[in-house]
């Protein structure tokens, strides 16, 4: 299957965002897209799922876009975090009896 | 259905001016938002809370909800009766509806980005994205795999009535997928309208905890118990891998917590494999026997051997 991409009119018909409003989000780098400008960027599923978290916590919050790229950096900064302490734990008892 | 208290949802008291309102809704909105909050309710906490604001924040509708409020619920004049129309479902309660008419939530708002199964309706739009969790054993994700995902869809009749369908999907799962990864199915989401493209599945992979094997990114760690004497002498000896078992050798004088590595039995990732490390735990056995014990005695005689060493510093 490989990985799987979008194109900015895609990511644009898929959120149902107008461009002006993906650009922003790619400017204030909550989103990096490959490529160099809006005709050759290349969208992964994950940047979709950012963007359409992103655009709910703008709508449903009245967070900036400056503000969003610093909640959505430390909310996966926070699952990581997690993730990691999960799997040290489950290490952990693997060790300690009883 | 249930009476909502809008006034306790948001903890305001009800002569709360729209200022008080307006941070109550902010400071509960941060506290539940679904991409925020680990709360096991958030989603539903956070529909209410934004229920409950969308009509203390507007005097109308808060002056048409303090009357009914007022007659516990009992208004008359706002019933329809039948309330036959259960076929809408929106991102506001019954409850609401029930009040405000089934088309009031939303309207003149700014468009709120719904996290369930809504759909404005307009010609040609296309259908709604659907996103769902996917199980995946980490034996799975070796070589491509086949599963069968269950998924529910809106479905909207030619009247325009909303309801809900089992589909049923043959899905290849490729090699080395990483937990939290999403895979799209083009046009399998929901139902485009007028002619609208269908919407996409995405499938967020969920590696299922292994009994056996940690993760830690591409590289797999298993715990492998030692006796005490196969620690000390070194030893050959069975260990399991997701693909069956190989031959590890334990060097002598080994010691708890050591890591040893087993090159390419880890999982597969896009570009090669990763490794599989074996940490080793001395263990003791359970129960022991005189003449056992007489063996440890004259280890312990003859052994120089002070595990607190550092302590005596």
């Amino acid at each position: 299957m490989g990985i799987q991409y979008f194109s900015f009119q895609e990511l644009c018909t898929v959120t149902a965002l107008p461009s002006q409003t993906i650009i922003e989000i790619v400017d204030h780098g909550i989103i990096e897209p490959e490529g160099t400008d809006p005709e050759t960027w290349l969208f992964n599923t994950q940047m979709v799922s950012v963007t359409r978290k992103a655009l709910r916590l703008h709508n449903d919050l009245e967070i900036d876009w400056s503000g969003i790229a610093l909640v959505i950096s430390l909310l996966e900064e926070l699952e990581e975090i997690r993730h990691e302490n999960q799997q040290l734990k489950a290490q952990l008892n693997r060790f300690i009896v009883g | 259905m249930a009476f909502k208290d809008y006034y306790k949802i948001l903890a305001v008291a009800e002569d709360a001016d729209s200022k008080a309102i307006k941070t109550a809704y902010r400071k509960l909105a941060r506290k539940y938002h679904p991409d925020v909050s680990e709360h096991k309710e958030a989603e539903e906490k956070f529909k209410e809370v934004t229920e409950a604001y969308e009509v203390l924040k507007d005097p109308e509708k808060r002056a048409q909800y303090d009357e009914y409020r007022k007659y516990g619920g009992r208004s008359s004049s706002q019933q329809d009766g039948s309330y036959s129309d259960t076929q809408f479902e929106g991102d506001f309660s019954d409850f609401f509806s029930s009040i405000f008419g089934a088309d009031a939530g939303g309207a003149g708002q700014g468009q709120r980005q719904s996290y369930g199964f809504t759909s404005q309706q307009s010609y040609n739009q296309r259908g709604n994205d659907i996103e769902t969790d996917m199980p995946i054993f980490l034996e799975d994700t070796l070589a491509e795999s086949s599963k069968t995902i269950s998924y529910q869809l809106p479905h909207t009749d030619a009247n325009g009535h909303i309801s809900e369908i089992n589909r049923t999907l043959n899905v290849k799962i490729p090699a080395g997928v990483a937990n939290g990864e999403r895979i799209r199915l083009k046009g399998q989401g929901g139902q485009g309208i007028g002619g609208g493209a269908n919407g996409d599945l995405y499938l967020r992979i969920r590696m299922v905890p292994h009994p056996l094997f940690d993760v830690e990114a591409h590289n797999l760690i298993i715990t492998v118990s030692l006796a005490p004497w196969e620690a000390a002498l070194g030893a050959t000896i069975q260990v399991p891998t997701l693909s069956g078992k190989i031959k590890l050798t334990i060097p002598a004088n080994s010691q708890t917590g050591q890591r040893l590595r087993i090159k390419g039995r880890g999982l597969v990732r896009k570009q090669g494999h990763g490794d599989l490390y074996a940490v080793l735990k001395v263990v003791m056995p359970d129960t022991t026997d005189d003449q056992i014990k007489e063996l440890w005695q004259q280890l312990a005689s003859s052994a120089a051997f002070d595990p607190r060493e550092e302590w005596s510093k």
